[in-house]
């Protein structure tokens, strides 16, 4: 994510074109092998039970690694080894820039500091950043105030982007309104011991990106089939969450919503802009209450 | 091979579920959108085994399994939900339900399931 953020804001200022960074980004794809592959050529899983483990990945919110050790393929030890194999992605963005001979390393460096600075960061929220954990990264971006379920909600839901749509989505700054307008929307609301609401809405046709990912299949338009297939989307992540706090409170879901015309919705909403394939879309969260339309 | 009848609000899983049941030679011999339409359809269809989604509009799952147990004492149902409905999933096995697989749907474990049945 930190390729993806850092990135934008080399373009935004001009220091990288974007042809020069679509070349950076297919530098790290072509070397950026996953985790479930090193542990295959490692001798360390057989096929069968990486394939096994990438299944499970659909079902439950865990990382490769983390349901390895729990189904015995992996020690806690060997997944740290094979992470330090898979490498930092900071490290291999900065290491693909500068082979390309796009920018050199100082100036890499000080548009870290300017983009640091532009973002109001501390030297501790940069090494977040670098981390490329998205639980550490996701925090940084959502305005204060804000109840731990509710991080939580829209952390597994972009957990859940990442394993099932997109390995590569960022996020612009979070904020809190009470009205929003929406062209177009897909929902699901939760009731019980607290009641959330967890919306995708965008502009043109950028919702496309989840549904088309999700259904496995082209949409040409934001129509009910496409709508839909975003709604089964949020169906799945609001599964995940209430699975996560299960012992925590009880929560009903109610059947998933969409439309294709535009609506309002106001309470106390918290909407964070998430870059999917490249498309902006806003994910809209409510806590403590259901959207109201 | 099974005569399957398929209840889901979503045109999404209904397709996804079609798609890889008659991939593996099964047959859909319906779709239903609600818990109603799945109870109307059952007892016109009368299939082998049919999937019920637990959240749906109208009527939802749940009440639609009685419904369908009411009927037909030995229908094979199997629920399907998203995970975290875990206290659903009991109830609905208490209600009669053979099995249930969450969603998103894995190819495998469907199949093995419906294989059992």
């Amino acid at each position: 994510m930190i390729s993806c953020l850092f990135g934008a804001y080399l373009l935004k200022e001009g220091k990288l074109t974007k042809d020069q960074l679509e070349t950076v980004f297919e530098t790290m794809r072509k070397v950026r092998v996953k985790l479930g592959l090193i542990a295959v050529s490692e001798k360390l899983m057989t096929i069968e039970q990486s394939d096994e483990v990438n299944r499970l990945q659909a079902i439950v919110d865990k990382r490769f690694g983390d349901i390895a050790v729990e189904k015995g393929y992996l020690t806690d030890e060997q997944v740290s080894r094979l992470l330090g194999l898979q490498g930092n992605q900071y490290l291999s963005f900065v290491q693909s820039i500068v082979d390309n001979d796009f920018m050199a390393i100082g100036d890499i460096e000080k548009a870290l500091s300017d983009y640091q600075n532009e973002n109001g960061f501390t030297l501790t929220d940069i090494e977040s950043l670098k981390s490329g954990d998205s639980d550490r990264i996701i925090p940084l971006f959502l305005p204060q105030n804000i109840t731990e379920y509710q991080i939580q909600h829209i952390l597994i839901c972009i957990r859940t982007l990442i394993r099932l749509i997109d390995s590569e989505i960022y996020v612009g700054k979070g904020y809190v309104t009470d009205f929003y307008e929406a062209n177009y929307f897909a929902l699901q609301s939760l009731d019980g011991d607290n009641k959330a609401t967890l919306a995708f809405s965008g502009e043109g046709k950028s919702i496309l990106s989840i549904a088309d990912k999700f259904a496995g299949e082209k949409f040409d338009n934001v129509d009910e089939d496409s709508l839909d297939s975003v709604a089964e989307f949020i169906n799945c992540v609001n599964g995940l969450f209430a699975t996560n706090v299960n012992s925590s409170f009880m929560i009903d879901m109610l059947p998933p919503e969409y439309s294709k015309t535009k609506a309002s919705f106001s309470g106390k909403l918290l909407v964070l802009p998430v870059y999917v394939q490249g498309e902006k879309i806003d994910l809209i969260s409510s806590f403590g209450d259901i959207i109201n339309k | 091979m099974a005569k399957i009848l398929i209840v889901d609000d979503s045109r999404t899983s209904r397709k996804i579920l079609r798609g890889l049941l008659e991939e593996s030679g099964h047959e859909v011999v319906g779709e239903a959108e609600n818990g109603q339409e799945g109870v109307d359809k059952y007892k016109e269809f009368n299939p082998d085994i049919t999937t019920l989604d637990i959240t749906m509009p109208v009527m939802d799952g749940l009440e639609a399994l009685t419904k369908i147990k009411e009927y037909d004492k030995n229908a094979k149902v199997i629920m399907v939900t998203a995970a975290g409905q875990q206290n659903k999933m009991v109830e609905a096995i208490k209600n009669g339900a053979s099995e249930f697989v969450t969603k998103p749907f894995e190819k495998e474990n469907i199949l093995k399931i419906i294989d059992k049945m």
